[in-house]
Order: C-alpha cells, then structure tokens, then sequence
C-alpha cells in the first residue's frame, strides 16, 4: 500500500472515528437499535432537501461540512465551495476560466457522453476534459466522485474534488442528481416559448404602453423572423452558422398580459390564476409603481424567473433567486450617498449626518439604502427627522436642527419641496460641506436648482450621464421608434430595450436547454454589457442587480447647465 | 473472547467499509511557471474592511507576497485558487504571517468590503490574507501591470504570482499547482 492510501485511510478513520466508536456501542446494546439507525426512512420531500443542502451549500445531513480533496492534496470543507459553485444550481455545468465542467444531471450522467463545445476554447493542455464515457450507474458514480475516475477509466482533472461520502449520503446525492434538471420547464413546446409581462393598475396607460412595445416589437420581430427562415433557406443557412442554438430560429415566442387589479394583498392569488391558466416559461418584463415584493415572492414561490421588471421598489435579497432587476431602484441612490460620504470621511471630521425624510416611498426607500449601508460601512446611525406627507419644514426648525446637531453632511430625501430647504441653507451659517438631494425623486426640478446652491448641492444620478448617453441614441433609434417611444417614457422604454438584449443573449446560452435554472445560470455566466442608460450592467451566478452604479453629480453654472461628474459610476 | 478483542473486529469491519468510500488522490499537475519584473502602479485600493490600502506599500514587503486575481461569485477557478490560499495558511500554522496573500478583484462592480469579507469568511482566512476592490481604472492598472489584464471577467484565467522579497522578482505560476507544489514555490522565495 502506497504512502498517500495509507495517509488517507488514517485520515479517514480519524474523521468517521467517533461515528465508528458510537455504532460500536450501539451494537453493543441491542441489534434492533442498529436497525433503526440504517433504516431511517426519509419522505422523498426530506430526501430530495438533504440531497439539495449536500449539493448546494456542501453540509450534510448530519450538519457537518462535507470533506473533499482538491487539485491532488489540498483539504477543503463544503462550506467553502460546493458541487453548485462549477457545476451551477441547473447541474448542467460550466466552461470558464478554460476549464469544463461537465453536466451533473441525472439525464446526462445515465447515458452515454461525447463532448461537443461549439464555439469555445478549451485549454486541453493543463485541464484535460472528458471527452467521451460510457452511461453511469449509482456504482460507478459513486467511484466518480470520490475517486474521480470515470466508467471508462479516465481520471479526472485535479479541478473536480474527490469527496468523503458515506453510502447514505452518496445515496441522497445521487437520487437529488437524478432529479436536477430532469423535466423541461412549463412554458416552452417544440415550438413555442411563453412569456408573460406583469402591469399592475397604479401604472399610467402612457407608462404601461412604453413599457409593453419594445417588448412587444421585439416578439414580433423575432416571429417573423421564422417565416423568413422558412422561405428562404439560405438565410436559414446564414443565421444556423451565427446562432449557437439552431432549434431557437423556429421557437415563436408569445408574450401574455397579467394585469393586476386593486391592492397588493390581492395580486398573489391573481397571479396564481393566471399562472394556473397559462404555466409560462418566464415573465419579462412588467411594471408597477408600488412594491415588486407580492409579485417577487410568487416568482420565488413557483421559481418562475422574472427579468427585468421594472419597478423602483425591488426587493433587496443576497439569496432570493428568481428575479433579475435592472438595479435595486431608488434604494441604490441611498446606498451610493453612502459611499460617497464614506469616500469623503476626513470633510466629516467624526460629525454626524442628518438625513431630512419624507413619508413616502422614495422617501422610505432612499433613507433605508442609506442607512443600511452607512452602517455597513461601521458608522453610527445618522440622525432622521421624518416628514410627514404634508408637512414643511421651516428655515427655523431647519435652522435649529442644524444648531442641534452640527452635521458634516445633510441629506434631504424629498421631492420638489427640498428645493427650499436648499434654499434656506444658502444663508445658514451652520450650513454643512455637503448637501446631498436624490435626481430621481426631484425629476425634472433638478434643472431649476438656483446657482448659488448648486457648488454644495450633490446629487444622486442613477444613469450614464445625457452627455454620454447621446451615442446610444443612434443605434437604437430604429428600434424606439417601431416601439413608439417619446421623450417623456424614454427611460422605461430603454428599460424594456435591455430586457431584449439579455433575453436574446439568455435564449441562445441555453442551448436548447429550456431549464429555468439554467436560465440563471447562463446570465450569470454572461460578460459585462454597455446598453443604453445605465454605464455598466454586469452579471455573475446569484448577482441579481445588473447596474451596481450610481453617479454623484452636481450642476454648472448657466442657464442650461449640464451635470457634471463628481465620482465613479461604482463608489468604493 | 474479550471486549477488546471485539471492538477491534469490529473497528476493522467498519475500516474496510471506510476505504470504500476514501477518495484517491490524484497524480500532481503540471503548470507554467516563469521568473518577471514588474512594476506597480501607485493605486489605493479597498480591502474586506473598507480601509483604504496602498498596493505598493502592501506589495514591497519583507515578506513573500502571493497575488492571485479573483471575485466573490466566480466559479470554479477561484474556489480552486482560494482553497490553495487558505491551505497555504493552514500549513504555515503559527507562522502563516510570514506570507501576505493579496487577492485582486475583477469585479469591482459587485465585491464591496461587504461581500469580500464574507468571501474571506466562508474560505475561513486567517489575517494576512487581504482581498482588494476599486474603481476599475485603477484595478484595471494593476491587471495590466501583471500582465494579465482581461476586458472581461469571464474570460479570466488561473494565475498566482509570487515576490520574492529579496530581490523583488515574481513568480508566475499559470495553471493550478497542488498544495505541496504551493508550498515548494513559496520556499523557493525564502518563505518559512
Ligand atoms: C471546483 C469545481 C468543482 C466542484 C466543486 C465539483 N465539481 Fe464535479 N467536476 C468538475 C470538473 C472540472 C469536472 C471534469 C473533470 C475532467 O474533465 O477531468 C467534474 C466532473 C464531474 C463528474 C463527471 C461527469 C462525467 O460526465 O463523467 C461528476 C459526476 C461530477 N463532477 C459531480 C460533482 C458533484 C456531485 C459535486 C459535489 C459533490 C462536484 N462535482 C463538485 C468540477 C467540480
């Protein structure tokens, strides 16, 4: 026996040990005790959560993290990494960094495999990939994973770890591989992929109908698109070398309208009857003027992938999974405050914050991502007068709350009534160094801030600046048009066009894959994209946020000012 | 027969069940390795804890210094790079400040303090192992530096580069070592 077995014998047995001692003298005892213990029958329910935990999160059902060996002798526990984090959440794999990681699921593990990468570099040199194997059986799959060699006898590149697993935790890992990614989703035929686009009914039917054309331009476009390839099979040709997902050509996509009626508490069951009736592969799209979360939580409830809706108020999640937001909405101007003060910490001198809130949603949501990430950033609370929905504040309270207080910084999340505010500050001599107002909640009031407020006026921008966003008009012009787009809806437009973009891309990763997981899983395997509006929108597994920025900007002078850049699109 | 006697048969039947289910351990691999010169540029970067770092001074240490490129939701390749990191530290026991391990975000968008902290946390990082973000000029920079810059997170390769702190010369490893391999190039710049 060769030194290494050995080693790992010896480690073994000091892990398994004190399991070992207990089964001892549990049979010590009596037999039927031990009978119990082998035979504890889990519901397929319990089953399939245990198989689920050891895969994504590495802990097994004793509560343990799983062990495993990585790149030939380095020790890691589940906790850090497990099988999700290269073979994804949908099991079926990944190529990156140049190295692939071959479908986990059970449909492909139990049948013959021969690799086939279109399109893509594989670095055979220093990770050598199965190419091809014979089907598994639960036998040879257990050899794979905890010896790494496969049925035809290959062994595995060091990247794949070799992993300790007993036979019943094996057995509960390979019935959850057998169920990964194994029926299709709901919503997509030979021929057809289903969507359905949520509008609740505080929207504006200018607002819903600029949300809805792009979208539905687009549908359109990409339908009429299959004719052609029919008619013309040279083009049909021409596009099968271009696409990496030919049977994608001749799906036609359909897009289904989910209006939601009255208030928010209703909308869940309204979306269960419209789901019962029409089961679609994913929603795209949607807007609402109130909070997302009822329509979040039903998608996270059926794990109907919800892209790109379009609301100012997301919900804020590290771990939910189902819907892709184009940015965490107002609450990401509260954030970017953050950061910027932060950035500035030496003007504070250690002074407080005071932060000027009105009672609404902006109000709410603005002073939340502020607060949330100041103290993230180990700072202690600022200090929050609230106003209701109708109060003023007077240049006297202003004035006394600055007396009070001595802040470094004020922040006034309000709408077009922060303007006096500013204005009173003008001629405070308390007045902070910094002022900090948010451009989404004052809208088209920001251009009428006077001059002289303007030098210690900062503000929250969420976009690419207009002066930038200028050379994204040409080529997206065609397309607003078709969509009927108008200066007055052009950002919810815009934000439909990105849905498009990231739709196309997604389709076409799957590969004819049509698993939602899988739909994930290939955004966030995607690369970071400049589209019109935001600078940057980037994408990563469980990244769920595609535009991380915010500007803090400030006015010039003049009559016509332009915005003028005071920081990094992303603030550290 | 005697209860020691007993336990030992039984001890034995469930090793052989144990060596079912022990892993085997693969051959070692091969990678690139290369000697470079580099400069760095003047940039302040963030680390896990929000503080504000100067690459340079961090760098030019008397220490060796290990620098890889990762982020905080990358699969496969940085969990690979990570375990050698933490593993690195484990086997340096007591002595594991003897080595500053730095690794640069590639995605700066997403790794705040925040989210580098938890990464750190989960690969369970003793000090001495910082992770660094920034504006993306700068972490540009730095890629570019290293020769390793890439437009793209995605298309991001294994690489762990090593100073030597005596003459300020890099190790270039490009591939993935195994942890004695690791540890070998380490010593080969003066680490103990
Ligand atoms: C660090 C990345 C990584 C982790 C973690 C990982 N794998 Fe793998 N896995 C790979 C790579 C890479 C390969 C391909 C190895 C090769 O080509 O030689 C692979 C191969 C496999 C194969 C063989 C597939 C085939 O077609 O022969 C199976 C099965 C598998 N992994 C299952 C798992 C399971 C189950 C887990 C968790 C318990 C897991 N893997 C964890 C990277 C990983």
């Amino acid at each position: 026996m060769s030194n290494r077995t050995n080693n790992c014998i010896v480690q073994s047995l000091k892990r398994l040990l004190p399991g070992v001692i207990l089964c001892c003298s549990l049979f010590a005892l009596s037999a039927t005790v031990i009978e119990d213990v082998h035979a504890i029958d889990l519901s397929p329910s319990e089953a399939f959560l245990q198989g689920e935990r050891i895969y994504r999160d590495g802990v097994l059902p004793s509560g343990e993290p799983m062990q495993a060996v990585i790149r030939g002798d380095v020790d890691v526990p589940g906790t850090s990494f497990s099988c999700v984090s290269c073979h994804l959440r949908s099991g079926l794999g990944s190529i990156e960094g140049g190295v692939v990681t071959p479908p986990t699921n059970g449909r492909t593990l139990f049948q013959p495999y021969k690799v086939q990468y279109k399109q893509v570099k594989v670095d055979q040199k220093f990770y050598p990939a199965i190419l091809q194997r014979p089907t598994y059986t639960d036998a040879s799959l257990a050899t794979a994973l905890r010896e790494g060699i496969t049925p035809s006898g290959q062994v595995m590149n060091p990247v794949m770890p070799r992993y300790y697993l007993d036979d019943k935790e094996m057995a509960l890992l390979i019935a959850y591989l057998k169920t990964l990614s194994d029926q299709p989703a709901p919503g997509v035929t030979e021929t057809e992929i289903k969507f359905a686009t949520v509008i609740t009914d505080d929207v504006p039917s200018a607002q819903a109908e600029a949300m809805l054309a792009p979208l539905e331009e687009y549908v359109r476009h990409k339908n009429s698109m299959i004719n052609l390839f029919k008619k013309e099979k040279r083009s049909a040709r021409m596009a099968a070398t271009m696409v990496t997902s030919g049977e994608l050509m001749y799906k036609k996509l359909t897009l289904s309208r989910w209006m939601l009626k009255g208030p928010p508490e209703t909308w869940r069951s309204q979306l269960e009857e419209y789901y019962r009736q029409e089961p679609v592969f994913a929603l795209l799209g949607g807007i609402s003027n109130s909070d997302w979360k009822p329509i979040h939580d039903f998608s996270e409830a059926n794990h109907l992938p919800c892209l790109f809706p379009q609301t100012d108020y997301p919900v804020i999640s590290t771990t939910d999974w189902y819907t892709l937001y184009h940015s965490k909405g107002i609450y990401q101007e509260g954030e970017a405050a953050a950061r910027f003060l932060n950035e500035k910490i030496a003007a504070l001198q250690g002074r407080n914050v005071l932060q000027i809130v009105r009672n609404s949603r902006q109000g709410q949501a603005l002073s939340t991502g502020f607060q949330e990430t100041w103290r993230d950033l180990g700072f202690a609370a600022p200090v929050t007068v609230t106003l209701g929905e109708k109060e003023v504040l007077s240049k006297e309270q202003l004035q006394k709350l600055l007396y009070a207080n001595l802040p470094a910084a004020i922040l006034v999340w309000d709408g077009a009534e922060s303007l006096a505010v500013l204005e009173s500050l003008v001629t405070s001599s308390e007045r902070p160094a910094i002022t900090i107002v948010s451009a989404s909640y004052l809208g088209d009031k920001i251009w009428s801030i006077p001059e002289q407020e303007r030098d210690f006026t900062f503000m929250t921008y969420p976009y690419r600046l207009p002066q930038r966003e200028e050379s994204f008009k040409r080529f997206i012009e065609p397309f607003m048009k078709k969509a009927n787009s108008s200066a007055a809806t052009e950002v919810i437009s815009k934000k439909s066009y990105i849905a498009t973009q990231m739709l196309t891309q997604g389709l076409m990763d799957l590969r004819g894959n049509y698993y939602r997981d899988n739909l994930f899983d290939v955004i966030g395997m995607m690369r970071d994209q400049e589209l019109p509006l935001y600078t940057r929108l980037s994408f990563g597994p469980g990244q769920r946020y595609a535009s991380k920025g915010c500007y803090m900007v400030q006015l010039d002078k003049g009559a016509k000012p332009a915005l003028i850049n005071k920081s990094d699109w992303v603030i550290h | 027969m005697n209860t020691a006697r007993l336990t030992s048969i039984f001890l034995f039947l469930f090793a052989s069940v144990v060596l079912v289910s022990s892993p085997s351990r693969a051959e070692e691999l091969k990678y690139k390795r290369t000697i470079e010169n580099y400069t760095m540029p003047d940039v302040t970067l963030v680390n896990q804890n929000g503080a504000r770092v100067k690459l340079r001074s961090l760098i030019t240490s008397d220490k060796p210094v290990v620098v890889d490129f990762i982020y905080g939701t990358c699969t496969t390749i940085c969990p690979v790079l990570s375990a050698g990191f933490v593993n690195l530290q484990q086997k340096l026991g007591p002595k594991s400040s003897n080595v500053q391990l730095i690794s640069i975000s590639i995605d700066p968008e997403n790794d705040t303090p925040k989210v580098m902290k938890e990464y750190l946390q989960r690969y369970r990082a003793k000090a001495g192992w910082d992770f660094l973000t920034g504006s993306r000029e700068n972490i540009d920079k730095v890629m570019r530096a290293f020769n390793a810059y890439i437009p793209n997170k995605m298309s991001h390769y294994p690489l762990t580069l090593i100073r030597n702190p005596q003459d300020g010369k890099w190790v270039r490893i490009f591939g993935l070592t195994s942890s004695s391999e690791f540890l070998n190039e380490y010593k080969k710049v003066g680490g103990i």
